[in-house]
C-alpha cells in the first residue's frame, strides 16, 4: 500500500513539476494513478484548487470572473491587470461566467482569495447585519 | 414620531451601505467540505489563526463560526448558530478578528447569549467597548494580595470560610444541594449590603425557566440593576455553552479593569466540560479519561485565572469567582471536581445529608476552605469566630455517639449540647442574607454560651428576639460593628447584657 501523503503535499508535488516543464499529460497520468491506487478520487475537486494555489504562488494564476451582465473586453482587460497587480502574478488567465443572481458587479475567484463586489454579497451582509441588530 | 423614525432609518441604512462598499482587496476565501452536529470542516483559509472567526456565507445570511482544529488539509470549526442553513460548498471567509463581546456598563440588568445579543426582549445592546472572549490572566506584578471581604451574608460561610475579593471560591455538592442558592443569596447580598460589586451570574446549560425564574427573583430583590445574566439553555449548540463562562469573563473583566469590582458566578462548570467534552469528539481529538481531551484542565485554569485582585497601579479592581461543580453521589474526587478543587483557593463542600436533616445551608464544615479568604475577613467576624470552625467539626464527629449520652463525660456533653446550638444557629433562610453585625450578635451569643439555656428548637427565635431587642437599643453600636471594625469591650457586655435577657424568654 503506498504511503498517504496530504493533499498538500500531493499538490505541491505535482504543481512543482508543471512549472518546472514537466509535461502535463504525464504529471496528470502519475497523479489520477496515485489517486486510484490509495482510492482518493473524491479528493480530486480540493487536490486541483491546492495545485492552482501553489500553481498562484509560482506565478500562474487561473481565476473566473463571474458578473449578472456580460463584460466588455476593455473591462476584462483591467480586472486582469487588477488581479495581476494584487497577487504579483506573472501570467494571469480569467475564465468570464454570467450569473444573473449576482444581480450587478463582478465577482472575480482566483486560487484561495476572492473580490466579490456584487450586489448579491453586499444584501447578504446587510441582511446579516439587521439579523443580528 | 413616525417622521423621526423613517429619518432615523434611513441614515442609519446609508451609513450602513457606506461601510459596506467594497475596498477593492482580495479576501482570503475556502470552501466548506462537510458539516454536522455544530461543525463545519474547511478547506483553503491557510492563513486562518486558532480561534478566529470565520464567516459562512449561506442562503440565510452570514453564519460565524470559530477555528479550533487547524490541520494540514482542513480546519475544522465550531458553528456559533444553527447548521442547519451550512452546506457544503459554501464560501468561507476570515473576519479577521478572535471572538469579541460587547462589555461596559450598557449591559447591567439586561439577560443576553455569550455572543452579547439580548435575551430578554429588551432593545438592542449598544456598548462603546468590545472585549475579547479569550485574553491573558494579569501576570504576577499585576496582581495585589487578596484582602477586601466579599460577604456573602451566609453566617456559615463569613464566619468559618470568608471569601476575599480576587478570590476564586469552588461551590461543590451533589444537585439539589444548594449550590446556586449560595451564589443567588450572595449576589443579592451585594445590592442590600449596597457593596458596589457587580455580579455576573453564567448559565451554563441551565433550563429556561430556571433562568427566568432566577431573573424575576433577583428583580424583586432589587439586584438585577447591578446583575448581568449570560444564558445558554440546553438546547444551544455546544460552541455557546462552552463559550458563555469566557464571553462572560469578557463582560466582568471591563468592571475589573475600571477599577471596580465584580463577582462572576458560573453555573456550573460539569455542564461547561461536557459541551467542550462534546466538541472535542466532534472534533476528533483524542479522548482522554472520562472521554475528555488532554487540555480540559487547561479549559478551566485559564478561565478562573482571569480573576484576580489587581494592584494599586492598575486600578485595584477585582474580579471573585464562584465556580459551581456538581459532584455524583458526593464524589468530589472525580476527574472535573479535582482539576477545578485544586485550581480554586478553597471549596464550599455541601452535603446532602445534612441538606435533608434540615441543616441548609448544608455546608461541611470538615471539608470546606478557604485558603485564603483569612486575610479578608472583616475583624468584627474574625473576632467571633475564631474557634467556629473546629468546634462544629469536632461537634459532627461527636455528635455520632450523642445515643450513648449517659456514658459521657459533662464536658463532652456540653460540647455537643453547644455544636447542637451553633448548628441551629447557622441555620439561615434562602434570600435572607446577614449584615455583618447580625452575624457577630448571633455567633458572639452562642459560642459565648449566653444562649446554653435556650431549647435547640428555639436558638432562632432567641436569635432573632436578640437581633430586634439590640438594633432598637444600640443602634450606633450596631452600625460601627457593620463598618467591619473589631467590637470594643463595651459592644461586647451590650452583646452579653442583651442576649441573656433575650435567653430567658426560650428556656428549655
Amino acid at each position: 500500500m503506498a504511503r498517504k501523503l496530504s493533499r498538500r503535499a500531493l499538490a505541491l508535488h505535482v504543481a512543482t513539476h508543471l512549472v518546472d516543464g514537466k509535461p502535463q499529460k504525464k504529471i496528470a497520468q502519475q497523479l489520477a494513478a496515485y489517486l486510484i491506487w490509495t482510492r482518493r478520487t473524491k479528493e480530486l475537486s480540493l487536490i486541483v484548487r491546492d495545485i492552482q494555489f501553489y500553481l498562484a504562488e509560482h506565478g500562474h494564476i487561473a481565476g473566473t470572473v463571474s458578473s449578472a451582465h456580460e463584460l466588455s473586453a476593455a473591462t476584462l482587460k483591467e480586472i486582469a491587470a487588477f488581479a495581476k497587480a494584487k497577487t504579483g502574478a506573472k501570467y494571469v488567465s480569467l475564465d468570464t461566467a454570467i450569473d444573473e443572481s449576482l444581480i450587478g458587479g463582478i465577482k472575480l475567484e482566483v486560487p484561495g482569495y476572492e473580490l466579490d463586489s456584487t450586489i448579491a454579497r453586499q444584501l447578504t451582509t446587510l441582511k446579516t447585519r439587521y439579523k443580528k441588530a | 414620531m413616525s417622521e423621526l423614525s423613517i429619518s432615523e432609518l434611513s441614515k442609519e441604512l446609508r451609513g450602513a451601505i457606506e461601510s459596506l462598499e467594497t475596498k477593492g482587496n482580495l479576501d482570503e476565501v475556502g470552501i466548506v467540505l462537510r458539516v454536522g452536529d455544530g461543525v463545519a470542516w474547511i478547506h483553503g483559509l491557510r492563513s486562518a489563526g486558532y480561534s478566529e472567526v470565520i464567516e459562512i456565507e449561506t442562503e440565510d445570511g452570514i453564519t460565524e463560526a470559530f477555528a479550533l482544529n487547524l490541520l494540514e488539509d482542513e480546519i475544522g470549526a465550531v458553528l456559533l448558530g444553527e447548521d442547519s442553513t451550512v452546506k457544503a460548498g459554501q464560501t468561507v471567509r476570515l473576519k479577521g478578528s478572535v471572538l469579541s463581546v460587547p462589555v461596559g456598563p450598557e449591559l447591567l440588568g439586561r439577560v443576553v447569549n455569550p455572543l452579547g445579543q439580548p435575551l430578554d426582549g429588551g432593545p438592542a445592546i449598544k456598548t462603546k467597548q468590545q472585549g475579547l472572549v479569550e485574553r491573558n490572566a494579569p501576570g504576577v506584578m499585576d496582581r495585589k494580595s487578596v484582602h477586601e471581604p466579599l460577604m456573602t451574608g451566609i453566617v456559615a460561610i463569613d464566619a468559618m470560610f470568608p471569601i476575599g475579593r480576587g478570590q476564586r471560591e469552588l461551590i461543590i455538592g451533589d444537585r439539589q444541594t444548594g449550590k446556586t442558592a449560595i451564589a443567588i443569596d450572595t449576589m443579592i447580598n451585594q445590592a442590600k449590603q449596597d457593596t458596589g460589586v457587580i455580579n455576573v451570574y453564567v448559565a451554563i446549560g441551565q433550563k429556561s425557566s430556571k433562568v427566568a425564574r432566577l431573573v424575576e427573583r433577583l428583580k424583586q430583590e432589587g439586584v438585577m440593576e447591578q446583575t448581568i445574566i449570560v444564558a445558554t439553555s440546553p438546547s444551544d449548540p455546544a460552541s455557546l455553552l462552552y463559550l458563555a463562562p469566557y464571553a462572560a469573563t469578557a463582560m466582568g473583566e471591563y468592571f475589573r479593569d475600571n477599577s471596580k469590582h465584580a463577582l462572576m458566578i458560573y453555573d456550573d462548570l460539569t455542564k461547561h466540560a461536557v459541551a467542550y467534552r462534546q466538541m472535542s469528539l466532534l472534533l476528533r481529538r483524542p479522548p482522554g479519561r472520562e472521554a475528555y481531551p488532554g487540555d480540559v484542565f487547561y479549559l478551566h485554569s485559564r478561565l478562573l485565572e482571569r480573576s484576580a485582585k489587581l494592584s494599586d497601579a492598575l486600578g485595584a479592581g477585582s474580579l471573585t469567582a464562584l465556580p459551581i461543580i456538581e459532584t455524583q453521589a458526593g464524589d468530589i474526587s472525580a476527574y472535573i471536581p479535582t482539576n477545578v478543587i485544586s485550581i480554586t483557593d478553597g471549596q464550599i463542600f455541601l452535603e446532602t445529608d445534612l441538606f435533608y436533616q434540615g441543616i441548609r445551608p448544608a455546608i461541611s464544615a470538615g471539608l470546606s476552605v478557604s485558603r485564603v479568604g483569612g486575610a479578608a475577613q472583616t475583624g468584627a467576624v474574625k473576632s467571633v469566630s475564631s474557634h467556629l470552625k473546629l468546634g462544629l467539626s469536632q461537634f459532627r464527629e461527636l455528635a455520632s455517639f450523642t445515643q450513648f449520652g449517659s456514658d459521657l463525660d459533662d464536658a463532652t456533653k456540653k460540647q455537643i449540647e453547644r455544636g447542637q446550638r451553633l448548628t441551629e444557629l447557622l441555620k439561615q433562610h434562602q434570600y435572607q442574607p446577614m449584615a455583618i453585625w447580625q452575624q457577630v450578635v448571633s455567633i458572639a451569643s452562642v459560642t459565648n454560651g449566653y444562649f446554653d439555656g435556650v431549647a435547640v428548637a428555639k436558638i432562632k427565635d432567641a436569635q432573632s428576639a436578640t437581633l430586634s431587642k439590640i438594633w432598637k437599643d444600640h443602634k450606633k453600636d450596631m452600625e460601627t460593628l457593620e463598618t467591619g471594625a473589631k467590637p470594643t469591650e463595651e459592644i461586647l457586655k451590650t452583646i452579653e447584657t442583651v442576649a441573656k435577657a433575650a435567653a430567658k424568654g426560650f428556656e428549655a
